[in-house]
């Protein structure tokens, strides 16, 4: 992981160091290879082989050249959605040499951050309590994010939790609506039923069953339209920001959240409308 | 009988699908109200802010946010040049940097502001005094926000000792001691956020930065006859290097970049609702149009002409939406507060900005959709029952 201060100034470098680029270079060997951000590489039409000239100076002095040896996707990151991600990747000596201040001994010996990966990775919080001791000055955190009430994500998630609670209430509503009119449809129907000895409790089993399967087909419906709409919103929102990030998942355990609520929902309008025609005379059933 | 009687007696002979259909729009028509006012609520707040602090022109080094971007070297020479503009009526300078003080073992980290000048409405005393001049003789004075004082116990009077934090060296400096003068409140001021204002002689005294002369932002109030937009030409024209802006400018520059987010996705929400609204009054019409198919062709049989079967379903149409989404309004209010109190929960967020903020053009075009949707909702039963044959119809339907 590169340093963030150098990665600023690289970043800086360029950024606004407009005159700093050149690519149509003799072959320079010794040059020392870089990795450009796909967005990058594309603003500035940039590939794999040209060489590049870098300053840390805003107006451009003492370029250095560097050979483009790659081109790599940034790692999607939700925090910088909305930042262009023109970047430069190095090795760290070849950084420390391009961007360290002359003026501070401590330069070559400077990082902004250094990545651990454990052997165990479950005891990572033991492991940062224990480093932070004993090299005092230095911060250390495990990239185990704990899920507070004000994690971003958490607040996101708490967001759209309520907008989905909000459209099945409204949807309720017309559900049970539909459910009362197609009830009423039926009246004369159950009447007759009702008049030929089907009994009250033997009807309501078949809405209850109609019900479900109307129901289950709707739910298998509607996971089905949120795959194809995740595509096309993943896409949006890709080509907008112009990131790989993936704005909508629907998973197994999504899908099932959302059959498990509409699924009893549907029954209990077909339910609720039902039983209100079911109560009354089998007279008043067949308007007599 | 007019058709809107005709309508309103189609609707209260049913009153149960009724009553059901408005609510399930009013619902519906609550979370668009809501989507719409999330596409500019973040703008519109923002600016209100922005605009309440006092100033409307802000200079950095470069077109990053303020407090994010590099700072402006030779700070004290750019002040005064600033503060000689004729289009200027106040100039405030501000550094910004991190400090730290201890709670017994543990460790407060802090903002810690240095300013130069009057900061009009930028923070406002709740308890104690304003920050007086610098005295090099005498312990430097600081203000301290609640969050701050209720973390470490601290009332207008009490010393503050202090380490600064404030550039990426690693340093080791001795706590400086800070007289707190009084406790205030920002304009910009995060919900938990600890944040310290001092003189700007103060900050160098905790932080010992290596160019003391460096600035973060300046803030400008322009005079009224000049006015923002003279005001940045007359910076640029100053000092060509800095990056001069005014309100609005910061305002539509967000817009495009950190508030974009929410934009996009009230757009996509506005969509999807206004889609499934569109859905569902369809629905409820088409069915309420297929049992009444009878009644429909009987009408016909009896002289009622196509046109004023059109009109009756158009206006059954107009009271389903129209009751629905005049409910849907306050409702809409009142989920507003409920949705903006949940994203404010947000790390960061200013405790005076609001993600769901009030504009006239939201009703308006929230009123402009829910009637459009309506009307095409409408469409396909009232063509259903505009070219229904009037004997096949009663025969299947009466006899």
């Amino acid at each position: 992981m590169l340093p963030h201060r150098a990665w600023g100034i690289a970043l800086a470098a360029i950024l606004t160091a407009g005159a700093g680029w050149s690519v149509a270079e003799p072959a320079q060997p010794n040059a020392p290879p870089i990795l450009l951000s796909r967005q990058l590489a594309e603003a500035r039409d940039l590939r794999v082989g040209e060489i590049v000239h870098l300053s840390t100076d805003s107006t451009g002095e003492n370029p250095r050249p560097f050979r483009v040896a790659g081109v790599y996707e940034p790692v999607p990151d939700p925090f910088r959605l909305t930042t262009r991600r023109l970047e430069a990747r190095f090795h760290l000596p070849d950084l420390i040499e391009f961007s360290a201040d002359p003026h501070d001994p401590l330069a070559a010996e400077t990082v902004t951050r250094i990545n651990v990966a454990l052997e165990q990775p479950d005891a990572a919080r033991e492991f940062a309590r224990q480093l932070e001791g004993r090299v005092p000055g230095i911060a250390v955190r495990s990239t185990d994010r704990s899920r507070t009430g004000s994690d971003p994500f958490v607040v996101l998630n708490r967001f759209h939790t309520a907008i989905a609670a909000v459209t099945v209430i409204g949807s309720a509503a017309f559900l049970l609506a539909l459910m009362v009119m197609r009830s009423e449809e039926r009246r004369e129907t159950a009447g007759i039923l009702r008049l030929i000895g089907f009994s009250r409790p033997r009807i309501l089993l078949e809405i209850l069953v109609e019900g479900l399967l109307v129901a289950l087909a709707g739910s298998v419906a509607g996971v089905v339209i949120a795959l194809a709409v995740e595509g096309l919103l993943n896409r949006f929102f890709q080509w907008h920001y112009d990131t790989a990030l993936v704005f909508v998942r629907v998973t197994p355990g999504i899908a099932v959240k959302c059959i498990a609520i509409s699924v009893p929902l549907g029954v209990l309008a077909g339910l609720v409308a039902s039983w209100t025609l079911l109560r009354r005379g089998i007279m008043s059933l067949l308007h007599r | 009988m007019r058709p809107f009687s005709f309508a309103w007696r189609s609707l209260t002979r049913q009153p149960a699908r009724a009553v059901l259909g408005i609510a399930g729009i009013a619902v519906v028509g609550a979370l668009l109200f809501d989507m719409l006012l999330l596409s500019r609520g973040l703008v519109v707040s923002f600016r209100d802010l922005l605009e309440g602090v006092g100033f409307d022109v802000r200079v950095t080094a470069d077109q990053f946010v303020p407090s994010r971007g590099p700072m402006i070297s030779d700070g004290t020479a750019v002040l005064n040049r600033l503060r000689a503009l004729d289009e200027a009526e106040e100039v405030l300078a501000l550094r910004f940097g991190r400090a730290w003080a201890t709670d017994g073992e543990r460790r407060v980290s802090m903002d810690l502001i240095g300013v130069d000048g009057n900061p009009r409405k930028t923070w406002t005393v709740i308890e104690g005094s304003r920050l007086p001049a610098y005295d090099p003789a005498a312990p430097p004075a600081i203000l301290i926000n609640r969050a701050v004082a209720s973390r470490l116990g601290l009332s207008p009077g009490d010393t503050l000792p202090l380490r600064g934090d404030c550039d990426s060296r690693v340093t080791a400096l001795p706590p400086v001691d800070f007289q707190v003068v009084g406790i205030i409140a920002f304009q910009f001021e995060a919900r938990g956020g600890r944040s310290t204002v001092t003189t700007l002689p103060g900050y160098v005294k905790a932080c010992d930065p290596p160019n003391r002369e460096a600035m973060t932002l300046f803030m400008i109030a322009s005079t009224v006859e000049a006015g923002p937009d003279s005001v940045v030409r007359a910076v640029e024209h100053v000092v060509p290097d800095l990056h001069a802006f005014t309100n609005q400018e910061f305002v539509d520059r967000l817009q495009v970049t950190d508030f974009s987010y929410f934009r996009q996705i009230s757009f996509v929400l506005t969509t999807i609702t206004l889609f499934f609204a569109f859905l569902l009054i369809a629905t409820l019409l088409t069915v309420s149009v297929n049992r009444r198919l009878g009644e429909i062709a009987a009408l016909r049989a009896l002289g009622f002409r196509k046109k004023r079967i059109v009109a009756d379903l158009l206006w059954e149409s107009a009271l389903l939406v129209g009751a629905g989404g005049l409910l849907g309004l306050p409702l809409g209010g009142l989920l507003a507060l409920y949705l903006d109190e949940i994203l404010r929960q947000m790390p960061g967020i200013p405790i005076g900005l609001h993600f769901f903020a009030w504009e006239p053009r939201a009703a308006i075009t929230y009123v402009l959709l829910l009637a459009l949707a309506g009307l095409l909702a409408a469409a396909y039963p009232v063509y259903l029952a505009a070219r229904l044959p009037i004997a096949a119809t009663m025969r299947r339907e009466i006899v």
